[in-house]
């Protein structure tokens, strides 16, 4: 059980400070390209010196960290970090022949360097972890806030998800078949049958103790699985929400990871005829990255704290007149698959 | 983590049945011992890896290529990294040495947490040419992220607990133990294989190589004219399971104590004062309860460079009254980044089984301002608890707490 305080979002989308989702950002060479901030906490000379993700990841955190004090940890998941220095770093070895190289690009392309810079400016010398496990990193992050919420129940956690979209990982992933070949819009992403979704990034953080008092959302429950068979994950998400529904609790949304990659439609198909309810979905929004599953968080507790529902998010089903409980499915590459609960 | 009793935190003991290891000193914890009792060095010049460096900077390089390690453990498969495959010869190891059963590999209240800050990174020149799309594709696509070391265990194991990958530089493999132990604890799991994977990439050794602290010759942590440190490679694993779930089970030793802090001053270097490696230590005692007069042994980080050994020293000196025994393992094996806490945390185990210590080498004089000696020689030694250090980049701390059973 996590009580989640205050939340803040990075996307493609006007998701940051005046959240605004009548205007549409749109899907351009197949990516989904957060749009960032302007932030006057960090100074220009540093921020220039800090990669995507990085800036995305410590924007996002320092809009929600008001009381530096009280932050007794610092949890972030990220598949890659700072990829885009990775391959700069990597493109000087190989064009320079393991010349003289200058470290910035280095030290910026650590995984940890986004915890680790958040931490530097909160100058916080408590918990700091960066969990990197691909498409489950910032699910891992979430377990790991749960169990430190339980371990101190009087003290607060910043936790979040950030990864960023560089041009070599588009490549990579590219060349790995994640994305489409052909081109199209936000709105076509599920109409399409082929293979491979649009590009995306993003960043977004959230405040979590164990106080119930003023909170703005409960992540009640969370569970994370490793398989290619559909067939187990229904039957855990069918035991999920077995054990952790209350009797007479009842499912109000369903937020899907559904992606427009035609060879994970069974895992959406079968998540959402178990879920059996109002179906939303964001990947045409945000785009698919391994921790898209942080922002699908923040929508739902966006969605409990103001009970509305962009329609352009409806996939299925009528939007319900109050919104307590929603259950959101992500899997990421059809081998990492997670479920959450969140209710109010 | 199905359907296990989450309410409350157990006081469950968390117990150490099986360890795995491979370093440049041997391929199992018995290679390892007997090199660490006799003093021997693993760090020589490269000659596997494929670098302009090769033969002007000693590294702790496994003198067994690639391809044999693919035989050998019966890992033919496309796209399986260097890293993954020192990783798959300790977690074996690990494993079998607990007489885990597939059943138990399989359960789902088994997990498994590693940690790696290379990943597949380590096949740097097919990086280079995948990411700027200059070749026709290699098999290595969805092998390059840090999560592909635990994917790849998690696929051939068919593990169904929580499987996790941790990167906080150096002090990576110490979460992953840390991280593990607190799943016990809280009842998302029974038993955690943790540990950490890396191998020598021209990444990250032109990277330390660009922050100027690789020693051009072998690394001599804690002395007063220590040069930087030397890169190494390798993989450890242990199996930790609840009390109650080994109850018939050989256990080698208790895991006590963790703690995780940041030293919240520098991307790539630790204060002057050493906030983050004393209140790594210090939070580990208050963990176990310990006073630290208790402390028989600290296996320090001690890379060798002229920042972490200085500091180490000034947190080891504001923490305890008398200093304790204490040693590098660096100077036999070389840093082995996301590795090396969990290596460390065997050579704890190691320390501890035999009631032994190990020689600290290249050592000839303290540092001037702390005036500290590591422990020179071969000894047998009372050992009750032991402490592990392992600092990293990004200002991540971390210290671990061993003990005798």
């Amino acid at each position: 059980m996590l009580y989640i305080h205050s939340t803040s979002c990075i996307s493609a989308q006007h998701t940051f400070d005046d959240v605004n989702f009548d205007v549409l950002n749109p899907v351009v060479e197949n990516k989904l390209v957060a749009v960032e901030p302007n932030s006057n906490q960090i100074p220009n000379a540093v921020l220039r010196r800090m990669g995507k993700a990085v800036r995305m990841g410590i924007k996002a955190a320092l809009s929600i960290v008001n009381n530096q004090s009280e932050l007794k940890g610092i949890i972030i998941g990220t598949a890659n970090g700072g990829m885009e220095d990775c391959i700069k770093f990597l493109n000087q070895i190989i064009d320079y022949d393991e010349g003289t190289l200058t470290p910035t690009n280095f030290v910026q392309s650590t995984a940890n360097n986004i915890a680790a810079q958040i931490g530097l400016f909160t100058s916080n010398k408590n918990y700091n972890i960066t969990h990197v496990h691909r498409g489950l990193a910032f699910e891992n992050a979430v377990i790991d806030a749960m169990m430190l919420v339980k371990e101190h129940p009087n003290s607060t956690f910043l936790l979040g998800g950030v990864d960023e979209i560089s041009t070599y990982n588009y490549t990579i992933s590219l060349l790995d078949g994640l994305y489409k070949n052909e081109e199209g819009k936000n709105n076509d992403l599920y109409e399409t049958e082929t293979a491979g979704s649009v590009a995306g990034e993003g960043a977004a953080m959230f405040l979590v103790n164990g106080k119930k008092q003023n909170a703005q959302a409960t992540l009640k429950a969370i569970q994370t699985i490793h398989t290619t068979d559909e067939i187990t994950v229904e039957a855990n998400l069918k035991d999920f929400l077995a054990t952790h529904l209350a009797d007479g609790e009842k499912l109000d949304l369903f937020l899907s990871g559904e992606n427009g990659d035609s060879r994970l439609s069974k895992y959406t198909k079968i998540t959402e005829k178990i879920a059996d309810i109002t179906t939303l979905r964001y990947k045409h929004l945000t785009g698919e990255f391994p921790t898209a599953s942080a922002l699908s968080l923040w929508f739902a507790c966006n969605f409990i704290e103001t009970q509305k529902v962009p329609t352009n998010m409806v996939k299925s089903g009528s939007i319900p007149t109050e919104i307590n409980t929603i259950l959101i499915y992500n899997n990421y590459t059809g081998i990492q698959h997670s479920f959450m609960l969140v209710s109010r | 983590m199905n359907k296990i009793a989450q309410n409350k935190i157990n006081l469950e003991r968390i117990f150490i049945t099986g360890i795995g290891i491979i370093t440049s000193l041997g391929e199992s914890p018995d290679e390892n011992r007997i090199a660490l009792k006799q003093g021997k060095c693993g760090i020589t010049d490269l000659e596997l890896v494929q670098t302009r460096y090769a033969g002007k900077i000693p590294f702790g390089e496994i003198k067994i290529n690639t391809e044999t390690l693919k035989n050998q453990l019966k890992a033919t498969e496309s796209g399986v990294t260097r890293t993954s495959l020192l990783a798959l010869h300790a977690f074996e190891q690990a494993i079998n040495d607990a007489k885990l059963s597939v059943r138990e590999i399989t359960s789902s209240e088994t997990a498994f947490i590693n940690a790696s800050t290379v990943g597949g990174m380590c096949l740097t020149d097919e990086l280079y040419k995948d990411a700027n799309n200059l070749s026709i594709k290699s098999s290595y696509l969805s092998s390059y992220d840090f999560g592909s070391v635990a994917i790849y265990l998690q696929q051939r194991y068919q593990i169904r607990g929580i499987v996790n990958s941790i990167n906080t530089a150096c002090s990576s493999s110490a979460n992953a133990i840390m991280y593990g132990a607190r799943l016990i604890k809280n009842g998302y799991a029974k038993r955690v294989i943790v540990g950490g994977t890396d191998s020598i990439a021209k990444f990250t050794l032109n990277g330390f190589n660009s922050l100027m602290i690789l020693s051009p010759e072998i690394c001599t942590p804690f002395d007063n004219n220590r040069k930087g440190l030397n890169l190494g490679e390798g993989a450890a694993y242990l199996v930790l399971e609840a009390e109650e779930t080994c109850k018939s089970k050989h256990v080698y030793a208790e895991l006590t104590g963790f703690a995780n802090t940041n030293d919240a001053f520098h991307p790539s270097s630790l204060s002057i004062e050493g906030d983050g490696p004393f209140l790594a230590m210090k939070n580990t005692l208050d963990v176990a309860n310990l006073t630290p007069s208790k402390i028989d042994f600290i296996n320090a980080h001690g890379t060798g460079t002229e920042n972490n050994d200085e500091v180490e020293s000034r947190a080891m000196l504001r923490l305890f009254e008398k200093v304790p025994s204490f040693a590098s393992t660096k100077s036999n094996i070389g840093h082995t980044l996301g590795a090396s806490g969990a290596i460390e945390a065997v050579y704890s185990v190691l320390n501890i089984m035999h009631q032994e210590i190990y020689p600290n080498l290249g050592f000839e004089n303290p540092i001037e301002s702390t005036k500290l000696t590591p422990v020179l020689s071969y000894s047998k030694k009372e050992i009750s608890h032991v402490l592990s250090n392992s600092f990293g980049f990004g200002g991540n701390c971390s210290s671990l707490l061993f003990s005798k059973i």
